[in-house]
């Protein structure tokens, strides 16, 4: 079966906003997610991640390469790619239960059956009883859950993740991760996940993409065998397998970092 | 509080002291301080005057004197073809300065474009370009009505494109890759995002546009509030030329408290927009 998710030799540059500088932001990256993947997306800041996911939602065009989600060119945006940004990006003048069922409206689903199937995911990430409520009554991390059951109701072909628990708290984010963990084992929705955060790919991911600084090009392939319903952080921290790899690509991603800091 | 035991304490008389306090907290009893104490101001000058009647009528003789006008229906007649024409004015306003706001707010080359010479009409007034509208139209309905639309339009249509500017790219981008046509985007994310500005620019408008109904009045309506308080001071009535602006204030306000906020209420707050 071929990939859900593949790129091959992509490259991008654009000019920077203020000084008007070309930035070559993605050097040839080729990757490939199978179906029901878990992918993270890991590397420096500035590294062109969010570029990728960018292009990858459709929402710039690229310059070389090609880029398929089952088989089709991307050619702009489209619900077959669904997109959890940084940002929960949720319609403050709609309910939870009309922002996760959006997608849904927008495909034309008739109310019943609209209503049903949006209740299932309002269920999966733990939002019952918080139905009729507006976002601005939510707190950050349930907001964000609004927006993973957003994505994940439209029945995206690929969900993709721009460091989308970046903007929460500590604690908030251990207990969205282990959440995300449990909605890719019920789903098995093939994803690319974007983050600098070594432990969140380690966590989350069946395999890891190591991104070198700036251009971007794909350093390394890490892959992550442990199973599912081991993943819990209290477990992981101490088991032998998951150190390790979190290590390699710590490492991997430690060289990649300017001793200067931010570059 | 319901579950506390009735022997504790005496209970308090909860509903009137509750409403008492808040109408005084809510400034109603400021309000009424202040109200009274115009009255009497507006009273003593009145009767110190000479020639009252003529300069400064007192707040008794107007409601007297003007109450003929009352009984013989003719106040309510004004007020009522000057609330129609603002209602009606204002919803052309709405219905032209909305859609030309979004249009503006989503289409660089269209704003840039329309831009100066927008800012160039805002300059001349509803009552600056009354003289060549009647010179088209006449003493008609079609003059006020075109002077209000005009005065309503420009507060509107700058809200409003502020207000699709201000729109967040990401909820544009979320919407586009959850499959969202055009139209849908309107719908779904412009207009709703531009709600706060949409409510101010209308009570903006609005509040401009009743002010030119009453100047359009005076220069070209027949019947109506801002003509009565014309004829009156032609016919040296003063008396009905401060009921008409007592009027004028007074059901602005009403306007304002029972129309316009209700609106902005029933939206923005409930959606958690105006906590900036």
């Amino acid at each position: 079966m071929p990939p859900k998710l593949v790129v091959q030799g992509l490259s991008h540059h654009y000019p920077d906003e203020y000084t008007g500088e070309d930035v070559h932001a993605l050097d040839n990256v080729s990757l490939d997610v199978e179906e029901g993947v878990f992918a993270a997306v890991v590397g420096p800041s500035g590294c062109g991640k969010t570029t990728l996911l960018n292009i990858l939602a459709g929402l710039l065009p690229y310059h070389k390469g090609h880029v398929k989600v089952d088989g089709v060119d991307v050619k702009g945006p489209s619900p077959d790619r669904g997109v959890v940004f940084q940002e929960h990006a949720i319609l403050p003048w709609r309910t939870v239960a009309r922002n996760i069922g959006h997608g849904l409206e927008i495909q034309g689903m008739p109310g019943p059956e609209r209503s049903t199937r949006t209740q299932e995911f309002i269920d999966l990430v733990n939002l019952t009883g918080f139905e009729d409520r507006y976002p601005h009554e939510l707190s950050g991390g349930m907001k964000q859950r609004v927006a993973l059951a957003r994505t994940l109701c439209a029945n995206p072909v690929v969900m993709l993740m721009d460091e989308p628990f970046a903007a929460v708290d500590a604690q908030t984010r251990i207990t969205l991760q282990e959440e995300l963990n449990r909605i890719a084992m019920a789903t098995k929705k093939t994803t690319l996940l974007i983050t600098h955060n070594v432990d969140e790919a380690a966590f989350l991911g069946d395999k890891c993409f190591v991104f070198t600084r700036r251009p971007g090009k794909l350093k390394a392939t890490v892959s992550i065998d442990i199973p599912r319903d081991k993943r819990i952080w209290q477990d992981l921290l101490h088991d032998p397998e998951f150190v390790a790899k979190r290590d390699e690509i710590l490492t991997l991603v430690r060289e990649e970092v300017s001793p200067h800091g931010d570059d | 509080m319901a579950t506390t035991s009735p022997s504790l304490s005496p209970r308090p008389r909860p509903v009137p002291s509750a409403r008492w306090r808040r109408f005084t907290k809510g400034g109603g009893a400021e309000l009424l301080i202040l109200l009274v104490g115009i009255i009497v101001l507006w009273s003593t000058i009145s009767s110190l005057i000479p020639n009252p009647s003529r300069y400064l009528p007192a707040p008794l003789t107007v409601i007297f004197s003007s109450s003929d006008m009352l009984w013989k229906g003719l106040l309510p007649n004004y007020v009522g073809q000057t609330i129609w024409r603002l209602v009606l004015g204002s919803i052309l306003g709405l219905l032209v300065g909305i859609p030309f706001g979004i249009l503006l707010g989503l289409n660089r080359t269209v704003s840039d474009m329309f831009y100066p010479i927008l800012n160039f009409f805002q300059s001349i007034s509803g009552i600056a370009i009354l003289p060549i509208i009647v010179v088209w139209w006449g003493n008609s309905e079609q003059t006020v009505f075109t002077v209000i639309l005009y005065t309503a339009l420009f507060p509107i249509a700058f809200n409003v494109l502020a207000g699709v500017r201000g729109i967040p790219i990401i909820y544009i981008n979320v919407m586009r890759s959850l499959g969202a046509s055009n139209m849908r985007i309107i719908r779904d994310v412009i207009i709703p995002g531009a709600m706060p500005n949409i409510a101010t620019g209308a009570r903006l408008g609005i509040g401009f546009a009743w002010r030119a109904v009453i100047a359009g009045e005076m220069l070209v309506g027949k019947r109506g509030l801002g003509w009565m308080i014309f004829t009156a001071q032609d016919t040296d009535h003063t008396d009905q030329v401060i009921l008409g602006m007592v009027m004028i204030g007074t059901i602005w306000i009403l306007i304002d408290r029972f129309a316009l906020r209700p609106i902005e209420a029933d939206t923005i707050q409930r959606w958690g927009l105006v906590q900036r």
